[in-house]
């Protein structure tokens, strides 16, 4: 019993890191129908302003703000710098615009910073360990749980309730028809762009301190996460982004307690197997945007 | 011709400091040392110390009468561009080769050095399979093999604090975190030690949860738990294990050696560690250590941070000793100069076996503990009988 309140911790603990990993990439997905491959460097960027604030005396959760803020900022930023000027011409260029965005700021912090590991300020909080029917757990786990519903519901309401995230599932849909009503293009997909900074620099508090520091390189695994939960939960669907983090967070937690030593080095290549079988059986990911008109 | 070899020296000398366009008097040392990716810690020091040892042979009247110039292009810690790097600095005419730590990174500047003729010195690639055997009868590594590694932590363990259990924790990222494991279990078995249980970590994972659940399905406390990883992978797993409460001392290999991780794990966590390196950045390392501190804050202003700072100085020179008994930068005369000569270095004193028996290096160990998140020097160790590779 108390394994299986461990696993199931430990699952969804992951799990609701993936699922905003994945949830921030999908929201840009959605609309633009083209990866931010610069996402993965919020999450450097907040891991960074975090490092920077280090030693100013402020309290953890306004150094924390600080680093959503930067996040989001450095979100819209990516939209001006890599996007809005090439999207409406081709799609490689877009895809390169991100990737050099991405590289800019990689290396940015290697020169300006440091090409090796820089620690980041961690709360007390994070380090504390909590009992629940006998499993011992930090309490960072069931912090990332929470903050997962906490952002999950926001993010709902959002779209459901308030006229943006409505302006946005239109543009989702049916982006040309969307502007022909009178929904501004620009504003959209810039609060894209800051919904998924936002998610990337709550998801970064987490992540970051599984690891207690931040290298320029850090981003390339939220990313890696965030793409395949997507193409698992299917690539249109919010819903199905935030599915796909919670199974893929099973299947690695499962692997990782089921196979046995000699085939758990093999782990990666069991994860991306049962990938390609999910997207045989279901090739456009497990839940079914809706049905989208061209690229814009 | 001359125009563009410049502009190719401008640009990769973008990434080094010392680059400069190899006049032909000059004695041109090449390097792949990464400074940027995963081997940053362990090569960005190397680079460090390499260049105070250059200014200190040129100061003192260079190398066979010649101005040594050091030219490192970043191997960017992926082989590939190691090993362009590598023949990028032949072509211009690079006599010696720096490669970078590891097998992995550094064996593609080995085998591009070996085809070239001239002799290549990693500077802490520690995996036997840095050998004559796996790049040739040119090829050396500064460090101490794993088998010495591994070998000094499990007696450590075993003779010296008679911790009779362990607990084996490997990164499965390169043939450095695999061997290194490999060579604790060999050894501590051998010596009498009981392996409770071996288990496996992927690096970059951050989650070590499905492997603490089988760690505590054991019902038996490790005496000792040894991790081998890499990286801030590192400060991940003890941070998992310490922050549940499992409190056994922590021992691992020179990855451990990095202020980044020290600072990390901090006052908290940095407590009951210990690591195998190469050597200690204090007096108690040699009388050697002291010159060298000087000039490196000379240099930079600070005292170094890591004992792989002392392997990039090494490095330097172990070639130039090298080069001065062989008379000539020519590779087999350095290599023989290499195999029949002892080296009293900052890192040890260091001597090779020959070319058939794979140029292994007969080398001793540091030992240092992490206590409240800084280090402590416990002196130097050498297995009595290693495992072989």
């Amino acid at each position: 019993m108390t394994e299986l309140i461990q696993f199931v911790i430990d699952v969804l603990a992951l799990g609701g890191a993936y699922a905003l990993m994945a949830l921030g990439l999908v929201i840009v997905y959605g609309i633009l129908k083209l990866v931010n491959f610069a996402y993965g460097e919020l999450i450097m960027v907040a891991g960074y302003t975090l490092f920077l604030m280090d030693g100013t005396g402020l309290p953890w959760l306004v150094m924390a703000a600080v680093a959503v803020l930067m996040s989001i900022f450095f979100g819209v930023a990516t939209d001006y710098v890599a996007f809005r000027p090439v999207r409406a011409k081709s799609v490689t260029a877009v895809l390169i615009t991100s990737f050099a965005f991405s590289t800019i700021l990689q290396n940015a912090a290697l020169l300006f910073i440091s090409p090796r590991a820089r620690n980041i300020p961690l709360p007390d909080v994070f380090s504390t360990t909590v009992t629940i029917g006998g499993a011992v757990t930090p309490l960072r786990n069931l912090l990332t749980i929470a903050a997962t519903i906490v952002m999950l519901t926001l993010f709902t309401w959002l779209m459901r309730r308030s006229i943006l995230g409505i302006a946005m599932r239109a543009a989702a849909t049916n982006f040309t028809m969307a502007r022909m009503l009178g929904v501004p293009a620009n504003l959209i997909i810039s609060s894209a762009f800051a919904i998924s900074g936002l998610l990337a620099g709550v998801v970064s508090l987490f992540w970051l301190g599984r690891i207690g520091s931040v290298v320029p390189g850090i981003g390339l695994e939220p990313l890696l996460v965030a793409f395949i939960a997507t193409v698992i939960g299917g690539m249109r669907s919010v819903p199905g982004a935030v599915l796909g983090g919670f199974l893929l967070a099973l299947i690695d937690t499962s692997l990782n307690h089921i196979l046995p030593q000699d085939l758990l080095k093999f782990r990666d290549a069991f994860t991306f197997s049962f990938v390609i079988l999910i997207l045989l059986w279901k090739p456009d990911g497990l839940i079914k945007g809706p049905a989208s008109g061209q690229r814009t | 011709m001359k125009n563009s070899l410049l502009t190719i020296a401008l640009l990769s000398g973008l990434s080094t400091a010392t680059a400069s366009t190899a006049i032909a008097e000059d004695l041109l040392i090449g390097g792949t040392l990464s400074l940027t990716g995963v081997q940053a810690p362990l090569d960005e020091p190397g680079f460090r110390g390499a260049q105070v040892a250059v200014k200190y042979l040129n100061d003192n009247g260079g190398l066979l009468g010649r101005q040594v110039v050091f030219s490192n292009i970043d191997g960017k810690s992926d082989p590939v561009t190691v090993g362009n790097a590598a023949v990028q600095l032949f072509d211009r005419g690079a006599e010696l080769m720096v490669a970078p730590c590891d097998f992995d990174f550094g064996g593609p500047a080995g085998r591009e050095a070996q085809s070239s003729g001239i002799v290549g010195i990693s500077t802490c690639a520690s995996d036997p399979l840095y050998s004559s055997w796996s790049l040739g009868d040119k090829q050396f590594t500064l460090s101490m093999w794993n088998t010495t590694m591994g070998a000094t932590a499990a007696e450590y363990a075993y003779n010296e604090r008679e911790w009779k259990t362990a607990y084996v924790v490997t990164d499965q990222f390169i043939a450095y975190t695999k061997s290194l494991s490999k060579y604790f279990v060999e050894h501590f078995d051998a010596i009498g030690g009981e392996i409770l249980l071996e288990d496996t970590y992927t690096n970059g994972d951050n989650d070590f949860s499905a492997q603490i659940s089988r760690l505590q399905a054991l019902g038996q406390k490790p005496d000792v738990i040894f991790i081998s990883s890499y990286g801030t992978d590192v400060g991940v797993i003890v941070r998992a294990l310490r922050e549940i409460g499992i409190d056994s001392p922590v021992i691992g290999g020179d990855a451990y050696d990095d202020p980044a991780l020290h600072e990390n794990l901090g006052e908290t966590f940095g407590n009951d560690i210990y690591f195998v390196t190469h050597t200690w950045m204090g007096p108690e390392a040699g009388p050697e250590m002291p010159t060298f501190l000087q000039l490196y804050e000379e240099m930079y202003g600070v005292e170094p941070d890591t004992s792989f700072v002392a392997t990039g100085w090494d490095t330097i020179m172990l070639m130039a000793k090298a080069v001065e008994i062989a008379g000539t930068t020519d590779g087999t005369a350095v290599a023989a100069a290499l195999e029949e000569n002892t080296f009293e270095l900052l890192t040890g004193s260091l001597g090779y076996s020959d070319a058939a028996s794979g140029h292994a290096p007969d080398k001793a160990a540091m030992l240092v503990e992490l206590k409240g998140g800084q280090p402590v020097p416990l002196g130097w160790r050498l297995p009595a009988n290693p495992p072989a590779p």
